[in-house]
């Protein structure tokens, strides 16, 4: 088309006369975008705002006056650090989301490395291995709350038929977070190795073929270019699973109530508990906004050190 | 305005319901249009046998008033969050809750649930005989208000009392029901793992369990409740209870004791795994009513050990209330008057063997007695002692304030330290003060410290 004679035709008071094909282009990218971000900032960006503004606040549902009541908006934040059950559930916190990002991630890459090879069984099992992450939460939470009461858990009856019982897992504070640990990465793990088997099935042949041409062993080659190519992946498995780590709830509430004591009580489980249990909903936000804060850095931390990985062409 | 002419098909109508109500009487023609047609009320409370049985007489009730009642249950903490976040938006989701003894201070305080005089004292509304002045006063006292006013009316009035299961176990270990603390860990050493049955069991719910224990060592919760409402529980005595108290659960308890539920160990006892719990009667008399119980014949009775400083077992009551926000509060009001009537209540017990109602009229029959008299024992006068001991000196009053559940949860997690030896008692409670200091200061609190 003769792009010419088209602007030629063009009604001289037409609105766009004069501008750049550049500039026109984007204006109309952000004619297509600004439903998607309204609906954006109506359901994300107003919730949060208000999350703010409510941790500025004393806000108690039980009490009416505190609503909207600005007098002391630093009081939730200075409350926030003489609180030793918030202290101590960031570091169960931490230590929740370090065993099970760790485990699922690295579980998840054994487990896809296996199942990229090839075979009749292996293809039928990677359907099997996604069961847990497709169930509802709480249904995971249920199975793994029979498991581990003793009265009625196969597991502990097999125990003790072996002759060896084995006490409460939930109501022991020595075993009561491998518990949750476990039972999360049960759920989760399969997610990880989702998405690394996708990164293998990916991967170029001719990066291990020429390792192994020049006479690199199985590990060598895992070590030094599968790791290297999975980098990336790995890495968003990770991200997505602290983030996800950090929200834990139903596994929580249901085995343990954050018990015994609070050697269960993640953050997130304490801020609810805050919130709907003694209606404290601005403590309870203060609460919320430092752990979106937390998993802020965090995520940018580890963006920083780990990078993307590199693209192979 | 014009009006319309009666058909052919209008006058026969008329002349049939006429003829109807001259056979079968008023009920017919009530019957014919009734108040409620087409209105839906929802109803909500935790999970308890008492509604089991009710929404078995539903249906009847619906057929009557034309209504339709929806009527949820849930597990105790879920329905207490729901249903507080629900009223306190006002909102009009409910239109019957049970006003849970640990939150009527707070429900009530909140304005949250309606004034049920005006629908009581109406005669449009309410017929006398329905009679108010029938529930037991202990019952009815955690629903009132300071002026009076009434916000419930009472469902369950529970009585801690001690249910042994296997009672054949004391027997053939030469004991008999334990009366003291002391004597409580005494029949314990001698009756657990007696024929693979642990002596104890208890629910995860210590600010219940415990506090009789805490109040027979002379301890306390707060000073003076309602009044002054600072904690006191960094004492020796909360100290030496707490102890005491975890001993009971991990010597003498089954595994994994700290993680059950109310009905966990009310199936730990029916299945005869588990021998001693001090609990509501309405988790008692299942012992010998339940379907499922295996120990009909070996179960047994008693009033609650008294500790040093005397016996505190605890009692409550729950009752059903409306939401300030239904939209159908006329209706909700009907099913009330309806689920606690007499007639009602009376079925409930005679029919279905509940025992923890809470209508002196229904007590005080000898039918009520006769079915409370469980293997020759009369349960109905251990209920009724319970019931008038905590009357006596208000030592339950701790319950009712509107601050409890921020404290009841710090109760629990000092109980659950001490029982995992985390901390020692003293330490456990004198982290539960501390904590308690801080989160009744967020409510805004006065307190003496």
């Amino acid at each position: 088309m003769n792009i010419r004679a088209t602007s030629a035709r063009v009604a001289p008071n037409a609105p766009w006369r004069g501008r750049s094909f550049a500039s026109l282009q984007r204006r109309f990218y952000w004619y297509c975008l600004w439903p998607a971000l309204v609906v954006m900032i109506v359901i994300t960006l107003l919730p949060t705002a208000y999350l703010v503004l409510t941790s500025f606040t004393p806000l108690d549902l039980t009490r009416p006056e505190t609503q909207w009541n600005f007098s002391t908006p630093i009081l939730q934040y200075e409350l926030l650090l003489e609180d030793r059950r918030l202290h101590n559930s960031l570091w169960v916190q931490a230590k929740l989301s370090f065993w099970t990002v760790v485990l699922q991630v690295f579980l998840g890459f054994l487990f896809a490395l296996l199942l990229n090879m090839q075979g009749g069984l292996l293809q039928a099992l990677r359907t099997v291995f996604l069961i847990p992450m497709v169930l509802p939460p709480i249904v995971v939470a249920i199975i793994w709350k029979v498991l581990y009461t003793p009265d009625i858990s196969p597991f502990h009856w097999f125990m003790e038929w072996l002759g060896l019982p084995v006490a409460s897992l939930i109501t022991d504070p020595d075993t009561a977070l491998m518990a949750i640990v476990i039972a999360d990465i049960w759920e989760w793990f399969p997610f990880c190795m989702l998405m690394i088997l996708a990164a293998l099935q990916m991967m170029p042949e001719e990066l291990t073929d020429a390792a192994r041409i020049d006479g690199a062993t199985a590990l060598q080659v895992t070590w030094y270019i599968t790791l290297p190519y999975l980098k990336g992946v790995l890495m968003v498995a990770g991200l997505f699973r602290l983030i996800d780590s950090i929200k834990a709830f139903p596994l929580i509430f249901i085995l343990t109530d954050g018990g015994p004591g609070t050697v269960t009580e993640v953050t997130n489980f304490y801020s609810y508990i805050q919130a709907f249990n003694f209606s404290y909903l601005g403590y309870s936000s203060a609460i919320t906004v430092l752990l979106v804060g937390i998993t802020l850095v965090l995520t940018w931390a580890v963006i920083r050190l780990v990078g993307w990985g590199e693209r192979v062409e | 305005m014009p009006q319309s002419r009666p058909t052919r098909r209008t006058v026969l109508k008329g002349a049939a319901a006429a003829a109807a109500a001259s056979t079968v009487g008023f009920p017919a023609i009530v019957g014919f249009a009734k108040e409620f047609d087409g209105v839906t009320i929802n109803g909500a409370s935790f999970q308890h046998v008492f509604f089991n049985y009710l929404k078995e007489y539903i249906p009847e009730f619906e057929e009557q008033s034309g209504m339709k009642v929806n009527f949820n249950t849930q597990a105790f903490p879920v329905y207490n969050q729901r249903t507080d976040l629900e009223l306190s938006t006002k909102g009009s989701a409910l239109d019957v809750v049970n006003v849970t003894f640990i939150y009527t201070g707070r429900w009530i305080g909140a304005g949250w649930v309606e004034n049920l005089d005006p629908f009581v004292n109406d005669p449009n509304m309410t017929p006398s005989d329905w009679d108010a002045s029938d529930f037991v006063g202990g019952a009815q006292s955690s629903l009132q208000d300071k002026a009076g006013s009434t916000y419930g009316f009472a469902w369950e009035a529970g009585a801690m009392i001690m249910g042994m299961s296997r009672g054949d176990l004391l027997d053939q270990a030469g004991v008999g029901v334990p009366e003291s603390f002391d004597d409580l860990i005494n029949v314990c050493d001698k009756i657990h793992n007696q024929e693979r049955v642990t002596a104890f069991v208890a629910d995860k719910l210590h600010h219940w369990n415990w506090i009789p224990y805490l109040m027979g060592h002379g301890g306390r919760i707060f000073k003076d409740p309602p009044g002054n409402l600072t904690p006191v529980l960094d004492t020796p005595e909360a100290a030496k209870a707490a102890e005491y108290y975890a001993n009971l659960l991990t010597s003498y308890g089954p595994s994994g004791v700290l993680s059950y539920t109310d009905d966990q160990a009310m199936r730990a006892q029916i299945a005869g795994r588990s021998n001693i719990r001090t609990q509501a009667i309405g988790w008692m008399t299942p012992l010998v009513k339940h379907e499922d119980s295996k120990v009909k014949d070996t179960a047994r009775y008693g009033l609650m050990p008294g500790g040093p400083a005397g016996n505190f077992p605890g009692s409550n009551s729950h009752g059903l209330g409306i939401p300030v926000g239904s939209k159908n509060k006329r209706a909700a009001w009907e099913f009330i008057k309806w689920a606690m009537s007499k007639e009602t209540t009376r079925r409930i017990a005679l029919e279905k063997g509940y025992s923890a109602v809470c209508r002196r009229s229904v007590i005080s029959d000898p039918a009520y007695r006769e079915n409370m008299t469980l293997n020759g024992q009369d349960v109905a006068s251990i209920y009724l002692k319970v019931l008038e001991l905590g009357g006596k000196s208000g030592y339950m009053k701790y319950r009712t304030v509107p601050i409890f559940p921020q404290v009841g949860d710090k109760l629990n997690k000092a109980i659950e330290r001490v029982a995992t030896r985390q901390q020692n008692g003293a330490e456990a409670m004198a982290q539960a003060q501390e904590e308690a200091i801080a989160d009744l200061r967020k409510a805004g609190v006065e307190m003496d410290v």
